[in-house]
């Protein structure tokens, strides 16, 4: 025989395979049964198959032992097949776990795809099925790259699953600063100073009373109209010039505390 | 837990204090629903409240102040948690009824955050609001009662009108009979002299802070170590800053002189601040005290123990007024001028302390008191005609509370000693007296030269420590430098020892000549091989705000290394955020997300989430102070 074109091709290293196997890769072709080109013995081969490149639509390949499925025949069934085309290996492990090491021989030979799967086997033996494709340009093909853009990094929040975002519980009007109450009335010596631009005469009037300076007659000889000026500051008016000292009698003279009279600076 | 009265009958007030005045406003609330006539108020710490008997509640009212970033208090961590439960229904509180009054301070990013979260989480779970959340604000031209006035009188109203039965006496509540006065919630027990004689040994300093801060009942409610974890040594007292500059910021250096100290970088330290002994002194003469009685001082409340154990307890008054009682630093509360004002025999005092404890009163009153920063003993001086009981001074001092500084040296660098980077506090009032911190100014005044005990207890802060493999991104401009201090001196320290990460460090102060604190650490940690050295990929980049015409902050900083932060963060920095609170955290976060944008091209809505994502992720911290 020497076919140089086929929709599906089924490999092993076995003397027969069974129909089964046929069934299913033709199943998983699209096509029937005797479209299959089946091949035994594939190891005498010596790792080649007698196919043009590119010219075969899937593979099935049913490997008894592990060792015949090597790189170089990886390669080979790559070369073979179509672009898009579909490849099946079913292996019966030997070892503890062949699905790795076969997943990554496809992988490093370019196929994509690769997925595993336990095959619903009604022989004594288990065995294994990986599916995998291979890409879908042609070989001399190209395309652009596009910049990869430079995203935030994520951040890996190990979050108490038990808890809901507390942050989700505030909205918009929560972010906002309060407006504090304007000070309606002009009173003077009020918190609030008078506006750099003020139209309302405020400004005048505090200059007025920053202009209340203490007189050494009034710390000598303090006298208060309404008798409260001694009392302390709790008693006093807001213009009263002894704001700020400490009480006193009225005729005596105020004990000043020592850094009453210390530089502004 | 005592017999619980019926639960459709009781007003339950939970509060979630940290500087106590939550606590102060959580009282408030109950003096009035008792005046009104309710039936069982019970005012409680929300750490002493087990949130899964939430349910069984008819009538809560929570009051919860903020903390500078935005979260709850240390009392409500728990609790909040609980609520936070993705298991709990939306129909998990349905029959509770509830009010929730916030203490906050608009100057800070997170305004009233922990209130308003709590009020949509109550509502999500099928609680029914009495009346809508109160948000009360230091900025406030009375402060917070500025909101609490208006919103109390609401909640009465509200219950007035639904519930009778609970609250049958509005006109009590507006019209408080000032001539009827509850009891002290303090009992004081004097000791005589010859059962005082069998105890006159000199008792350990420690050990007596302890016991007088064990017995106090306004100091129950603060955190459980009473008695110190060290007794620290002063050993130097330097200035950082110029001699004639505005502001004097100093570097302590605390020393054990027995044992070691265990502390971390990041922590902590709390010091209980010395009164002034004459102070002490007028206190005691002003309120008639005698000095050296021996007395036992509990909470009414308590279990009546036996004589026995009063022997045990006792201590000389002149000692607990100095170790508990705030008497020449911090200010009375509202509730004071109105005990005030029923002792008052002088007819003008008592009309002035009736008004300033009225609603319509209240701004004089904040402006006479809070914003003059009065002292307890200056508020008696000027009401000379008031002799209150002691147990009723007992029960309103302010406590006198420790202060807490963040520590600036590192364990490895300087094993057995604390150092610590102090803003030494003075300010003037608006009526131009001149007002200074308690602490750093007592701090500031001692000599290392000669034997001074501090007590001194270490605290985890706001900052935890970095892995040496985490890179850094550091803001800390002013005495917010300080743990940084420490942050580079242990990674300069383990960096001996093993490979470390880079540390960028942005630090800001007004003038290069007379305030650039600790210039010449930075410098040598920035040259040849340190940790802040550009070399090794870190870097140091100082913002004299003050040196030009136009200002310069750390911000400002980080805009131009934008191509250095962002390689550090994209390669897992954390970000450390230490200083003042007023506008530089919310500042430096703009500076950050500007940063994102601009490095990755994304908007900034992504790049602020982005950042939240990172503090949710414990990559990003804020440590500020007002």
């Amino acid at each position: 025989m020497a076919a140089t074109v086929a929709e599906a091709l089924a490999v092993t290293d076995e003397l027969a395979l069974p129909l089964r196997a046929v069934g299913d890769l033709a199943a998983a072709a699209g096509v029937s049964r005797e479209e299959v080109v089946v091949i035994t013995q594939c190891a005498s081969l010596g790792g080649k198959l007698p196919f043009d490149d590119a010219s075969v639509g899937s593979v099935l390949a049913v490997i008894k032992k592990v060792e015949n499925l090597g790189d170089l025949f990886i390669t080979e069934i790559s070369r073979v097949l179509k672009a898009g085309g579909m490849v099946l290996i079913q292996s019966s492990p030997s070892d503890q776990d062949p699905n790795n090491s076969i997943q990554r021989k496809l992988l490093l030979g370019g196929f994509v795809d690769v997925q595993a799967s336990a095959a619903s086997s009604q022989d004594s033996e288990h065995s294994v099925t990986i599916k995998a494709k291979k890409v879908s340009w042609s070989l001399g093909s190209s395309f652009p790259l596009k910049k990869a853009t430079k995203g935030l990094p994520k951040i890996q929040i190990d979050d108490d699953s038990e808890l809901i975002d507390e942050d989700s519980l505030l909205t918009e009007d929560d972010l906002k600063k309060p407006e504090l109450p304007v000070v309606g009335d002009c009173e003077v010596g009020a918190t609030r100073k008078a506006c750099k631009n003020c139209t309302c005469g405020r400004a005048e009037a505090e200059e007025k009373v920053e202009k209340l300076n203490l007189t050494s007659e009034q710390i000598n000889n303090p006298q208060s109209a309404c008798g409260n000026c001694g009392l302390g500051d709790a008693f006093r008016c807001g213009t009263c010039p002894y704001r700020g000292l400490p009480a006193f009698k009225p005729g005596e003279k105020i004990a000043l505390p020592g850094n009453f009279l210390a530089a502004d600076m | 837990m005592a017999a619980t009265p019926a639960a459709d009958s009781r007003l339950l007030v939970i509060y979630a204090s940290e500087t106590g005045n939550a606590m102060d406003a959580a009282e408030r609330v109950g003096r009035q629903a008792e005046r009104g006539g309710c039936p069982a108020v019970d005012v409680l710490p929300m750490d002493s409240f087990d949130p899964s008997c939430l349910p069984s509640e008819r009538f809560v009212v929570f009051v919860v102040s903020t903390t500078g970033q935005g979260d709850p208090p240390d009392s409500m961590k728990g609790f909040w948690r609980y609520l936070l439960k993705k298991n709990l229904g939306a129909r998990w509180l349905e029959g509770v009824r509830y009010a929730v009054f916030g203490l906050g301070d608009s100057g800070y990013q997170k305004y009233n955050f922990a209130a308003k979260k709590l009020d949509k989480r109550l509502l999500h779970l099928g609680a029914e609001p009495i009346i809508q959340v109160g948000l009360g604000d230091d900025q406030h031209p009375s402060g917070y009662e500025g909101a609490l006035d208006p919103w109390l009188l609401s909640l009465w109203e509200s219950l007035n009108q639904t519930t009778p039965s609970l609250l049958p006496r509005m006109y009590d509540i507006i019209n408080p009979d000032l001539s009827v006065l509850g009891d002290a919630k303090v009992e004081v027990i004097y000791h005589s002299s010859d059962e005082a004689q069998q105890d006159s040994n000199l008792l350990d300093f420690k050990n007596l802070i302890q016991r007088a801060r064990s017995m106090s009942p306004s100091l129950q409610f603060y955190n459980n170590d009473k008695e110190p974890h060290y007794m620290l040594q002063m050993v130097s007292n330097r200035c950082l800053t110029k001699e004639n500059s505005d502001r004097d910021v100093r570097h302590f250096e605390l020393e054990n002189p027995s044992s070691g100290i265990t502390y971390q970088v990041g922590d902590a330290l709390e010091i209980l601040p010395s009164q002034s002994p004459s102070a002490v002194d007028s206190f005691i003469e002003r309120c008639k005290l005698d000095p050296d009685c021996y007395i036992t001082v509990r909470a009414k409340d308590r279990v009546k123990i036996s004589k026995g154990s009063l022997l045990k307890d006792r201590i000389k008054l002149k000692t607990f007024v100095a170790l508990t009682m705030d008497v020449a630093s911090a200010s009375p509360r509202r509730y004071f001028f109105e005990v005030m004002s029923f002792f008052a025999t002088a007819e003008h005092e008592k009309e002035k302390l009736q008004y300033f404890a009225s609603p319509e009163g209240r701004d004089d009153l904040y402006q006479y008191n809070q914003k003059e920063g009065r002292t307890i003993l200056e508020v008696l001086d000027d009401f000379p005609s008031v002799q209150m009981p002691f147990e009723w001074l007992v029960q309103l001092t302010p406590p006198l509370k420790k202060r807490a500084f963040s520590i600036s040296s590192s364990p490895l660098a300087k094993p057995n000693q604390i150092h610590l980077t102090v803003s030494i506090v003075s300010w003037r009032t608006p009526f131009k007296r001149m007002r200074r911190g308690l602490c750093s100014s007592w701090l500031a005044g001692l000599n290392p030269n000669e034997e001074n005990l501090i007590p001194c207890w270490v605290h985890h802060g706001s900052l935890p420590p970095p892995h040496p493999s985490t890179p850094l991104i550091l803001i800390g401009p002013g005495t917010g430098c300080a743990p940084f201090c420490a942050f580079v001196a242990e990674r300069a320290a383990q960096s001996t020892s093993e490979a470390t990460a880079p540390i960028l460090f942005f630090f800001g102060c007004r003038n290069q000549e007379n305030d650039f604190l600790y210039k010449d650490f930075w410098y040598a940690h920035a040259h040849d091989q340190g940790v802040l050295s550009s070399k090794n990929g870190g870097g140091f980049f100082v913002a004299f705000s003050r040196d030009q015409p136009q200002k310069v902050y750390v911000q400002h900083r980080i805009r131009e290394q934008s191509a250095r932060v962002w390689n550090l963060l994209k390669s897992g920095a954390a970000i450390y955020i230490a200083g003042s609170s007023t506008k530089m955290p919310a500042d430096v976060t703009a500076a950050l997300e500007e940063v994102i944008c601009q490095e990755t091209g994304c908007s900034e809505e992504e790049a602020s989430i982005w950042l939240r994502k990172l503090e949710r992720n414990g990559k990003f911290h804020t440590e500020t102070w007002s």
